[in-house]
């Protein structure tokens, strides 16, 4: 069994946003729903003019962390949120009754009500769509035009991604909640 | 041949069942017996509030049912709304009329016996007033009631508290069928076992709060304890406020006895949860956690706190204190203050829990973050609460009237 991770060299995203339109074309995203499953943010440019760190200012591409200590997974109530055998926090939209509750405890700002089935949706690393199809690459990594992220088999030591984690120095968000998140920001 | 012995003890258990339900004492009336009710002014706007409420209820319902959440003001960063708070503020109630019901007829004191019947019915209709408000917050709650069972999520607080309160429930219907039968020992072991359930579901509702991580606000050990601590609070306050209807402010010796004595109990009880209340904002503020303190900085200067403390606080402690628990008129009106205090806590609770951006930097460029999370609840959500409301009354209501909730001639 894979153990799927993504690593994101944050510093090469451009903001171009080919991401997030990739995402909703090949996951059928409803129209509207921005920020919602992938997105970029923007941080402001830190200190005051002449003294303006220019580095801070860099974008922070982000999604669902799919992490290994899921808070989303322990809130449900019907285990509606799983992970499968790689890993992948996914929703089985059959069980979810709309509490909302992992909505509540997601420290990551995840997940979202998708308004055709009415329960709870977010990032599925494309389980059931690019790699149901044999694909090996995320559409959010396919697309990209600077080769920010690199998704791939954790638990392989020859894979691109186990490498990068390697020999780059990396860190990842909101540590200190014990999420044991699985995305890895490149430093 | 076997069969047919199955068929006899089938039978038997069918026939033992129904000659138990038609032991139960109730007053045989029919709905002309529940519009004929004495029309004073009081019950006249009372009557008036109940259809008002439930009219209200019926377009809140066909509202969600035609637009969904669509009709709630909640968001994907305010998930929780306005009827999360209702459901929480109807079980509550229910809980701590539990606690007050249980004094009598689990702990054996004599002076409380004359309310357990009424507590306890008045718990029965509380929660069912909750269950049909948060009918209508659960997207799917037929989904809920299968999965529950079929694939139950054993690590959520949701769970454990859903499936509790179930249990409850059924546990506290049954204690009220054994004390109108006046079955006292089998009305107390019901009785005892729905109030640990009961109180265990009632920890795990604030544990729902007290297990996020995400929110700093709430996360910790504190909901958990503080909603057993508020629930005996709110108990007694709509011990006063139905003991006033009962007897419409001539109050029997025994009933002022009993109420002077849960005034003085509600007077440690309060005292003890400014003390709660003022130690969490005060290590929340000083403490200078980040998403925390700043939170509660926020959180003093709401009005929907100060209403908490000022209503469910500060005016019962100071009508206790004055003359020492024997105001009983001014209790009633306390407590009157004080559930409307209660709301605004439960409000606060849900509300404040998602105050805080998650800061995961979903911004536009050059534009600044949202500090705090907005909400106010929708019309939609105002009706369905109200009609919950609404739904409590009217049980409550024909309850008294099928019921002999007063004490038994035998006590």
């Amino acid at each position: 069994m894979a153990n799927y991770g993504m690593a994101l060299d944050y510093k090469n995203c451009i903001n171009c946003k080919a991401c997030e339109v990739a995402c909703k074309e090949e996951n059928g995203v409803l129209l509207g729903a921005d920020k919602h499953r992938i997105w970029v943010g923007a941080n402001d440019v830190k200190g005051e003019w002449p003294l303006l760190d220019i580095a801070s200012a860099a974008f922070l591409p982000s999604q669902c962390q799919h992490c290994e200590e899921a808070p989303c997974q322990e809130v449900c109530p019907t285990n509606a949120t799983y992970y499968n055998e790689h890993g992948v926090v996914l929703v089985d939209a059959e069980k979810c009754i709309l509490c909302s509750y992992c909505m509540n405890a997601c420290p990551y700002d995840a997940r979202y009500v998708d308004d055709r089935t009415m329960t709870v949706d977010k990032c599925t690393f494309c389980t059931d769509t690019r790699l149901a199809r044999g694909e090996t690459t995320t559409a959010c990594q396919n697309t990209c035009p600077t080769k920010v992220r690199t998704f791939g088999d954790l638990d392989d030591y020859d894979s691109e991604i186990s490498e990068l984690l390697r020999t780059r120095e990396h860190f990842s968000l909101k540590e200190n909640l014990g999420t044991k998140p699985k995305l890895f920001y490149l430093t | 041949m076997a069969q047919t012995v199955e068929q006899v003890e089938e039978t038997g258990v069918v026939a033992k069942v129904r000659e138990f339900i038609s032991t139960i004492p109730y007053n045989k009336i029919g709905i002309k017996d529940l519009i004929n009710y004495e029309k004073t002014p009081l019950n006249n706007l009372l009557a008036v509030l109940i259809v008002a409420f439930l009219a209200m209820f019926v377009i809140g319902v066909a509202s969600y049912l035609t637009h969904g959440h669509h009709a709630y003001n909640i968001t994907r960063e305010h998930p929780w709304g306005l009827l999360i708070a209702v459901y929480i503020f109807f079980v509550v109630s229910s809980t701590g009329l539990c606690i007050v019901g249980s004094l009598g007829d689990v702990f054996g004191f004599k002076d409380y016996e004359l309310i357990s019947k009424r507590a306890i019915f008045g718990s029965i209709v509380t929660i069912l007033a909750g269950f049909a408000v948060i009918a209508f917050e659960i997207g799917h709650p037929v989904t809920m009631l299968i999965y529950n069972v079929l694939t139950p999520g054993l690590t959520s607080a949701i769970w454990w508290m859903g499936t509790l309160y179930g249990l409850y429930l059924t546990f506290m219907i049954i204690e009220f069928i054994f004390l109108l039968k006046h079955d006292m020992k089998k009305a107390k072991i019901f009785g005892l076992t729905g109030l640990l359930v009961g109180l265990a579901a009632h920890s795990n509702l604030g544990s729902v709060f007290g297990f996020l991580n995400a929110r700093p606000i709430s996360n910790g050990v504190y909901y958990p304890t503080y909603f057993i601590l508020t629930a005996f609070i709110t108990g007694i306050f709509i011990a006063y406020i139905m003991m006033g209807f009962r007897y419409k402010m001539n109050w029997p010796e025994p009933v002022k006895v009993m109420l002077t004595n849960l005034a003085k109990i509600q007077g440690l009880l309060i005292s003890i949860l400014i003390f709660f209340v003022s130690w969490k904002m005060l290590t929340d503020v000083y403490g200078g956690m980040p998403n925390r303190s700043e939170v509660a900085v926020h959180i003093f200067h709401s009005w929907t706190f100060w209403a908490e403390v000022i209503l469910a606080m500060l005016i019962p402690l100071f009508i206790i204190l004055k003359d020492m628990g024997r105001n009983i008129n001014g209790m009633f009106w306390a407590s009157l203050s004080g559930m409307v205090g209660i709301f605004f806590m439960r409000y606060n609770l849900v509300h404040d829990t998602q105050l805080k951006p998650l800061q995961m930097m979903k911004i536009r460029e050059y534009q600044l973050s949202p500090e705090w999370i907005h909400y106010f609840p929708s019309s939609t959500e105002i009706m369905i609460s109200l009609g919950g409301l609404g739904v409590c009354l009217l049980l409550y209501y024909i309850g008294s009237k099928f019921f002999n909730l007063d004490a038994d001639e035998q006590h």
